[in-house]
């Protein structure tokens, strides 16, 4: 069917006039369903449209993303299933005041996060100094006791970390994990606006949208800013486990955008502490390494013997400083869900700052008070295994059965380290095309922060969705979707910044002022 | 480059050449099928086998209750257990670009994609067997399309040399199956039905997609010797195998750029003196047999050319 392009009536359309408001956070209407500020221009656009013409566009989309291989793969039994990457058409808009925050906030975060990992694989002071509990990190699953007192280049750990946000119901964000070993997802983020450029153009004519695409080559940027001392130009390549791996897209996707060599295992190797790739003409020397294979998988020789993904010998000629490895090796650690409750802590320790983004409140059985709390009100509260991640291993109290509950009970009980509790947050939720409408679906997002000779985060990042009407989780194993984020120019909020109180949030603003990339120089 | 980026890099190539190729020979044998059914009226199934050997593949076995061509033509185009299908090929092709998309051009990789995703569409399959010509057509057009971005997208360096080589090596070892299958279908020697051996022989050059040029230049009735001479000998036509040899020599000399000169290079030995003996042969007023015999040197030289290149750039 054709659509018609422009509806003469402005009446509200069959796309939103069903649309209803929940308890949690709606990102674009507020609770007597007016759109918020920022999303008024969208709202009237997507008034005009009808839901035939909508539909139009999101097979375009799907189209699209199929057509460019866009796509991720998901492992049932042994056959892997190609599934190509679910977007929504209609994208969550951030409005320039909230991005500085949410920027200076990961800053602060990221810089402090590196500060500990330094610190707890060289002089432990915050274990000396008692702010952590010792055996939180000696018996963490991801500390490598065998990199205490190895120096890592510029002394950054954290190069790249993706950190997962969400918004509670009075909207304010809050920290629900960092990530800081292979974080994936930027491609996603990416290909998202690219796509969303093609198929709904108009959509980017009300708005004036920061653009995204600079990353791959900031990226690019910190991997050669972290390069051993070497005559030439350094020679950065990416580490992948092949093909058959469920991120392998993003893998592609960032070598060619970056111009580097994508790299698996069996392409390298290792001799007089050197690393090499295996080439037409010899061999080649490596000089960074951004690898996407976990610590584990390494390195045969120190980490698990039985790795084919990895490279024998790689992690001495790392410890040597003849190679570059982003992220380093033992960031596990400071993403631990173990870890996670003191990072507020971590901040004021290395810092001397008070949060700007503050952690989902967290229970540690671990601690008696928080032990009865769990135990009485396990139904409303969610339990996570602190060496699990994925959205694998975890309790949701109000979805779950009496008999779960009570096999978590006796497991916390067991090994209370092993577990951390939190309440059931409503995620926010943002309008999105289910079927023939649309409906509030609940979002998070992840942007992306790297960390090299500045600080620099890309406008934007991945806003994951639940698809399922109710569910939180949004990992894209599990059935997520994903939408285009707009971070907006400061002035295309003019209109609007005079309607808005002027004290507001101006005080959380002084430093990067009227930068869009957040930036700031290593301390 | 990656020796495994080179690697991929000819397979890719090679299968996509070798899916082109099945889906051409089988709409030529296809309609050869209904031509020589108005001119003999017998014997179905031998232009089958002409065609199996002509790939070197082996034919599938008859199904009780449907039509030979039916079965072969399922056989050929969609089925996944046969390793030398159209589907089969394109597949590998794709999944071989897959695993190196970093190294070719974005607008290569979507170009692979969509053909692969328009012959795995459902409705797409459902009408192979009634509308084959457009199965083949789409086909063939997907690999062209694809050559051209290649040609326009990538830089032409080492990495679009190994791409060269994948489809010259598989297009002139198909040629010269494609012509020894023919000179044993119908000798040269043989005077005898000549409308038979035309219309064999005009088969042939549409499976080399030489029909056009063929004509263009000899201006005469499709003439067994002529054909051969063409698709053998001639400079400037992409399917010939002259042609094929003296683009893989160019690519060749082009990777191993200044140790070219160098004796140790096998793989360049043997395209070189492939393209000697093409270039320098007396003429091709030979019998039968010594005509399939030049041929089975050539694929000789074929094969040695492939390992001697597996050896020397560590390819797998």
């Amino acid at each position: 069917m054709e659509p018609s392009t422009s509806p003469t009536s402005s009446s509200s359309s069959d796309l939103l006039s069903q649309y209803s408001i929940g308890e949690a956070f709606d990102e674009m209407l507020d609770a007597n369903l007016q759109p918020r500020e920022h999303y008024k221009p969208l709202y009237h656009r997507l008034q005009q449209t009808t839901a035939n013409e909508f539909r139009r566009r999101k097979a375009m989309t799907d189209l699209s993303m199929r057509q460019d291989g866009v796509g991720f793969t998901v492992y049932q039994a042994e056959e892997g299933i190609e599934r190509v990457w679910p977007m929504d058409p209609v994208p969550r808009i951030i409005p320039a005041q909230e991005w500085k925050l949410i920027a200076r906030g990961l800053e602060q975060r990221l810089i402090a996060l590196n500060e500990f990992l330094w610190d707890i694989y060289h002089e432990q002071r915050i274990i000396r100094e008692k702010r952590i509990p010792p055996h939180l990190i000696i018996q963490g699953k991801n500390f490598r006791r065998e990199f205490v007192g190895v120096n890592v280049p510029k002394r950054i750990y954290i190069h790249i970390c993706g950190t997962d946000l969400i918004r509670a119901a009075n909207g304010e964000y809050l920290v629900l994990e960092d990530n800081g070993r292979t974080p994936s997802g930027v491609s996603y983020m990416l290909t998202n606006r690219q796509v969303l450029k093609r198929v709904y153009p108009a959509l980017f004519n009300d708005y004036e949208v920061l653009p995204n695409d600079d990353y791959p080559a900031a990226l690019l940027e910190v991997l050669q800013y972290i390069s051993p001392p070497t005559s030439d130009k350094p020679t950065v390549v990416l580490l992948s486990p092949g093909m058959y791996n469920s991120a392998y897209f993003e893998h592609s996707f960032l070598a060619q955008r970056m111009g580097i060599e994508l790299v698996e295992g069996r392409d390298l190797l290792v001799d007089q502490n050197r690393v090499y790739m295996r080439t037409t003409r010899g061999r080649k020397r490596v000089d960074v390494i951004y690898r996407r294979i976990d610590d584990d998988f390494l390195d045969p020789l120190t980490f698990r013997s039985d790795s084919v993904l990895g490279v024998p010998g790689l992690v001495n000629s790392y410890r040597a400083g003849k190679v570059a490895l982003a992220n380093s090796i033992g960031t596990g650690i400071a993403d631990d869900k173990g870890i996670y409750p003191f990072v507020p802590d971590i901040i004021r320790f290395y810092l001397g700052q008070e949060p700007i983004l503050n952690n989902v409140e967290t229970f540690r059985p671990e601690v008696p008070s928080h032990l009865s709390h769990i135990l009485e009100n396990i139904h409303k509260l969610v339990v996570k295994r602190v060496n699990e991640s994925g959205g694998y291993g975890m309790l949701v109290g109000p979805a779950s059965t009496k008999q779960q509950q009570e096999d978590f009970k006796a497991a916390i009980k067991a090994n209370p380290r092993d577990f951390i509790a939190q309440p059931t947050i409503q995620l926010s939720v943002h309008p999105t095309f289910v079927e023939n409408r649309l409906e509030g679906r609940h979002v998070d997002l992840r942007p992306f922060v790297l960390y090299g000779e500045k600080i620099v985060i890309v406008p934007g990042g991945l806003t994951r969705v639940a698809l399922p009407k109710g569910s939180l989780v949004v990992n894209s194993s599990q059935g997520g979707g994903s939408k285009d984020t707009w971070v907006l120019a400061e002035r295309s909020l003019a209109q609007t910044q005079s309607q808005m109180s002027q004290s507001q949030s101006q005080s959380q603003m002084s430093q990067s002022q009227g930068s869009s990339q957040a930036q700031i120089q290593r301390g | 480059m990656l020796s495994r980026v080179a690697d991929a890099l000819f397979w890719m190539s090679r299968y996509l050449e070798r899916a082109e190729q099945v889906a051409r020979s089988l709409d030529v044998t296809f309609h050869l099928e209904l031509d020589l059914h108005g001119v003999t009226g017998s014997e179905e199934g031998e232009e089958w086998n002409y065609l199996f050997r002509s790939l070197n593949q082996t034919p599938p076995p008859a199904k009780l209750g449907e039509s030979y061509s039916y079965t072969v033509l399922r056989w050929l185009t969609l089925d996944m257990s046969n390793q030398g299908s159209v589907m089969n090929c394109l597949n590998r092709s794709r999944n071989n670009a897959r695993s190196i998309r970093d190294s070719i051009s974005s607008e290569m990789w979507r170009s692979l994609n969509k053909l692969y995703w328009r012959l795995n569409d459902r409705d797409f399959q459902t009408q192979v067997t009634e509308s084959l010509s457009e199965f083949c057509e789409t086909v063939q057009n997907g690999t062209q399309l694809f050559h051209g971005v290649c040609d326009t997208t990538l830089t032409h360096d080492e990495g679009w040399h190994f791409i060269q080589l994948g489809r010259y090596l598989e297009r002139a070892q198909h040629l010269l199956l494609v012509l020894k299958s023919q000179l044993d279908l119908s000798p040269v020697e043989d005077t005898g039905d000549t409308v038979f051996s035309n219309l064999h022989w005009a088969a042939v050059l549409k499976t080399c997609a030489a029909y056009d040029a063929y004509r263009r230049l000899y201006i005469s009735r499709v003439d067994g010797e002529r054909v051969l001479e063409f698709l053998l000998l001639n400079l400037d036509f992409p399917h010939s195998v002259r042609f094929c040899a003296t683009t893989m020599m160019n690519s060749l000399t082009a990777i191993s750029g200044e140790l070219s000169y160098r004796s140790d290079n096998e793989a360049l030995r043997h395209v070189g003196r492939l393209v000697n003996e093409l270039t320098y042969l007396d003429n091709l007023e030979m019998s039968n047999a010594e005509l399939k015999s030049l041929l089975s040197d050539c694929l000789n030289r074929c094969t040695l050319i492939s390992r001697s290149m597996q050896k020397q750039y560590a390819l797998h």
